[in-house]
């Protein structure tokens, strides 16, 4: 076990370390620069800046900066708003992102295995077409028309809560609805196909037969293998979610994490796109790989030290 | 039997888990609430007590304005914060040697007067005896001094520095030839200062008023170079003060009891949001939480003629560039064709809406000439819609040029939903009036702005917004070196009319040069004006008094909410 961590955690630093360069070598590929604008200047203005900000120097010098500043976590500051280090935008805007993504997760995880579940037992049933329609509308409504709605009826016709901004709890709910109806509806959907398939099964009949509880055998028995693909999709969506949804704190104005992800693509902020995209892809490698060490718990048929590959 | 018991527990549970998470959440930071609900009645009265939104913006004790900053300001240093989201906030906390008045124009800030030499080169200022800033330091001609040379430095990078190449000595500090001594600007004593210019200019007063050229306190700041980074250690010496400021989420002003004009500061505070969804913002205004908004452009139409809505006029200018590097716009004729066979009134009614107005000329209106008429109106229209003619010079040009048939054009434009409209409007008219079929092709903002730059396109579109209240500052754009140019247009004549109309002393002369420099670019075509900016406003009952410049900044220094 312990020999399989260390393994992985070889390869985890080999593969950010390829992400690295690969944004690197993308990042010094696009045209612009952070500086182009609509607004006056001149070249000995621009000549200035590009100093500041060493992009004057050869690009091996560039990229041994980049790799300096990510080994000791100093991204250095943002060209975008050069009083603030990145380091700075991603320790205010990661636990704001964090906190609205655990949340909504918590709620899509919940509510979508227990729809799943009802969906299932009622197999063809009315509650069952019901919730199975209602998953269909929640994956195929893109979030950010889903919060539209919801800002335009909750905040400005009903006024139950506020339109938007990051203040007080009151102001999480519309977020937080608009963000896990998707993901709530995809583990549903995901929930019940299992749910049917197993339930099917001999050792289900068996666990009957032998007179348990019809809660024993679906909590303890069904469930269990039915949460496999659930539990497969997780680390995907954990990072996605917890690192910020860009569009949903664009409408919302959430000072969170996921507007630096974009709009230094956007505007050439090259510390700001190191920075998040190093922290977006440790955070996704390290989800993935605590999935990994979870479908070791849940299914013990697999094995950690096993050898060779396994196709996940 | 037990199964439907089973289903009805896990409905029941799944109900219970969906309103715990919801309480769960309301809970979890309880106290801020807690604070805020004593002061909500009194400050947010008004509002008829029981609307839900008053309670959820943060609430302070006393007249209270709730705008929007769209974003984080770029920069509080004034020597970075080179753009709208820093400047706004900046006019506000701070102010220059002078400030834009009722009428936008020039008058006494810090300094309550100035000399002008007779060659119009030296310039006098003395400050005010009771400015101070925010920590009770007075405000001294020093403050000018380090301030100024800060934003020269090379090292600081500054965006605005070459603002200040009309200083002695600003142009070769800021290029790394001179050194920061050699820059002639000087404290006489504490409340004189001097400033030596190149040559004689003009606007220099209004130059002044742009944030880049507000003091900085120099003993903060070499104490704490940080200084404007964050609200403790933040000093202003304007109508408000920096209260409190949680980055990417909100500032709040407090009025500044420092400041010399404090009798004429009306609010209390003033909140800024950072929203940068227009329909959001749009929305919080409609709940309250924002006294001030801008108009979705798909509300356009609705609201445009409303009763609340502010529109008042905005230096600056939508136009379509020529590359005179390509075939087929080395041809002034085609280039004129062109321009004559576009209808700007359809495309500012029809197209861009918002009540814009179509330009007929390059400088937006709203610069007053010497003898107190719009530069505009002055020079009048100096292009205009007529097929026929475009079709004329068109067969001229092409003769010239022995064309059978006009090379591909591509006309170039960056990505967003607008400007497409735009294109594709003009591409019509262009084949309906003209007889040309020009290929659109929309690029992401920064690969465009780089390959315009570049050279590289051939029928471009771009925008230009002021930087002070001169019409020089759109002009000189123009001229051979500019980094602004970005047409290939070389004309020596043009660069001197330029050089005149920034250095001649005699105003109205001055103005006599820049109208013909105008026209001129109008005669060449180098560039295809569309339709001016404007700044359109929703504004809720009761408030009154912000002064919105066409140069940029608002002005909240008398700005008041009322019932």
């Amino acid at each position: 076990m312990l020999k399989y961590i260390f393994k992985r955690l070889l390869i985890m630093i080999v593969t950010l370390w390829v992400i690295i360069t690969l944004t690197f070598v993308l990042m010094v590929n696009i045209p612009g620069s952070p500086f182009n604008t609509d607004q006056s200047s001149n070249a000995t203005v621009q000549a200035n800046l590009e100093a500041h900000y060493n992009l004057d120097q050869p690009y091996y010098i560039q990229y041994l900066l980049y790799i300096k500043s990510i080994v000791t976590f100093e991204f250095g500051p943002s060209i975008k708003q050069p009083n603030q280090t990145v380091n700075d935008l991603l320790s205010r805007g990661f636990p704001i992102s964090f906190e609205l993504g655990i949340i909504t997760i918590a709620l899509a995880v919940v509510s979508g295995v227990l729809i799943g579940i009802i969906a299932a037992l009622r197999h063809n049933g009315f509650l069952d077409y019901l919730t199975m329609g209602i998953a269909v509308l929640g994956i195929s409504i893109p979030n950010f028309i889903l919060a539209t709605i919801l800002i335009q009826q909750l905040a400005v016709n009903l006024e139950i809560f506020p339109a938007a901004t990051w203040r007080s709890p009151a102001h999480m709910v519309l977020p937080i609805l608009a963000l896990a109806t998707g993901p709530m509806a995809i583990i549903a959907r995901l929930t019940r196909s299992t749910m049917l398939e197993v339930l099917t099964q001999d050792y289900i009949k068996m666990a009957k037969a032998k007179g348990l509880s019809p809660w024993k055998v679906i909590f303890k028995h069904a469930l269990r293998n039915a949460l496999m693909p659930v539990v497969t999709i997780m680390g995907t969506l954990f990072a996605g979610i917890l690192t910020g949804t860009f569009v949903i704190e664009q409408i919302f104005a959430i000072p969170g994490m996921g507007r630096y992800f974009v709009e230094s693509i956007n505007q050439r902020d090259y510390p700001v796109i190191m920075g998040t995209t190093v922290f977006y892809s440790a955070f996704l490698i390290i989800m993935l790989f605590l999935v990994d060490i979870v479908y070791g718990i849940l299914d013990p048929r697999i094995k950690m030290h096993q050898k060779g590959g396994r196709s996940r | 039997m037990s199964r439907k018991k089973l289903l009805w527990v896990l409905l029941v549970l799944f109900t219970a888990f969906v309103l715990a998470a919801c309480t769960a959440g309301e809970d979890a930071g309880e106290e801020p609430d807690d604070a805020d609900t004593d002061t909500a009645e009194e400050a947010e009265g008004e509002e008829g007590g029981e609307d839900a939104a008053a309670e959820e913006t943060p609430d302070l004790d006393g007249k209270t304005l709730y705008i929007n900053n769209g974003q984080e300001p770029t920069s509080l240093d004034p020597s970075i914060g080179f753009d709208q989201v820093s400047w706004d906030p900046l006019n506000n906390l701070m102010e220059g040697l002078t400030r834009l008045d009722e009428n936008s124009e020039a008058a006494e800030g810090v300094a309550e007067s100035w000399d002008i030499s007779e060659d119009g080169l030296t310039y006098t200022f003395h400050l005010r005896e009771d400015a101070n800033w925010s920590n009770g330091d007075p405000v001294v001609a020093e403050d000018f001094v380090f301030a100024w040379k800060h934003m020269l430095d090379p090292d600081t990078a500054s965006a605005a520095a070459f603002l200040a190449y009309y200083i002695e000595g600003g142009e070769e500090y800021n290029s790394g030839e001179g050194s920061a001594d050699d820059v002639n600007v000087t404290a006489i004593d504490d409340k004189t200062l001097e400033v030596v210019l190149i040559q004689p200019t003009g606007f220099f007063l209004d130059l002044l008023t742009n944030p880049a050229f507000f003091p900085i306190n120099h003993q903060v700041a070499e104490e704490t170079p940080d200084w404007h980074a964050e609200a403790d250690t933040f000093v202003a010496n304007g109508p408000y003060m920096l209260d409190s400021w949680d980055h990417d989420s909100e500032m709040i002003f407090a009025k500044n009891p420092e400041y010399w004009d404090a009798d004429a500061v009306n609010l209390d505070y003033v909140h800024f949001s950072m929203v940068n969804d227009s329909n959001t913002q749009y929305q919080m205004f409609q709940t309250g939480e924002l006294d001030t908004a801008s108009v979705p452009p798909e509300l356009s139409d609705e609201l445009i003629d409303g009763d609340n809505v502010f529109i008042g006029e905005y230096g600056g200018l939508e136009f379509f560039r020529f590359n005179l590097t390509e075939e087929p716009f080395q041809n002034k004729k085609i280039r004129q064709a062109f321009s004559y066979a576009i209808n700007r009134d359809d495309i500012a009614e029809y197209v861009v809406k918002q009540g814009v107005e179509p330009a007929y000329g390059f400088v937006s209106p709203g610069f007053t000439a010497p003898d107190g008429n719009d530069f505009r109106e002055e020079n009048g229209d100096l292009v205009a819609f007529d097929p026929e003619r475009a079709q004329e010079l068109l067969a001229e040009g092409m003769k010239e040029e022995g064309y059978d048939e006009l090379p591909p054009i591509v006309l170039s434009f960056n990505t967003s939903d607008t400007i497409q409209a735009i294109a594709e409007a003009m591409q019509n008219m262009l084949s309906e009036n003209l007889g040309v079929e020009v290929t659109l092709e929309n690029q992401e903002w920064n690969v465009f702005a780089e390959a315009q730059q570049n050279l590289e396109l051939q029928f471009s579109r771009s925008s230009f917004i002021n930087d002070y209240a001169d019409p020089v500052n759109f002009l000189e754009s123009f001229v051979s070196d500019s980094y602004m140019n970005r047409t290939g247009f070389e004309s020596e004549e043009y660069d001197e009319l330029i050089q005149k109309g920034k250095s001649e002393t005699d105003e109205e002369q001055r103005y006599e040069y820049l109208y013909e420099a105008e026209r001129m670019l109008a005669e060449e075509m180098i560039a295809m004006p569309i339709r001016y900016y404007n700044v359109v406003v929703l504004e809720a009952d009761g408030v009154e008094g912000i002064l919105r410049h066409p140069v940029g900044y608002f002005d909240l220094k008398y700005a008041d909410k009322t019932e």
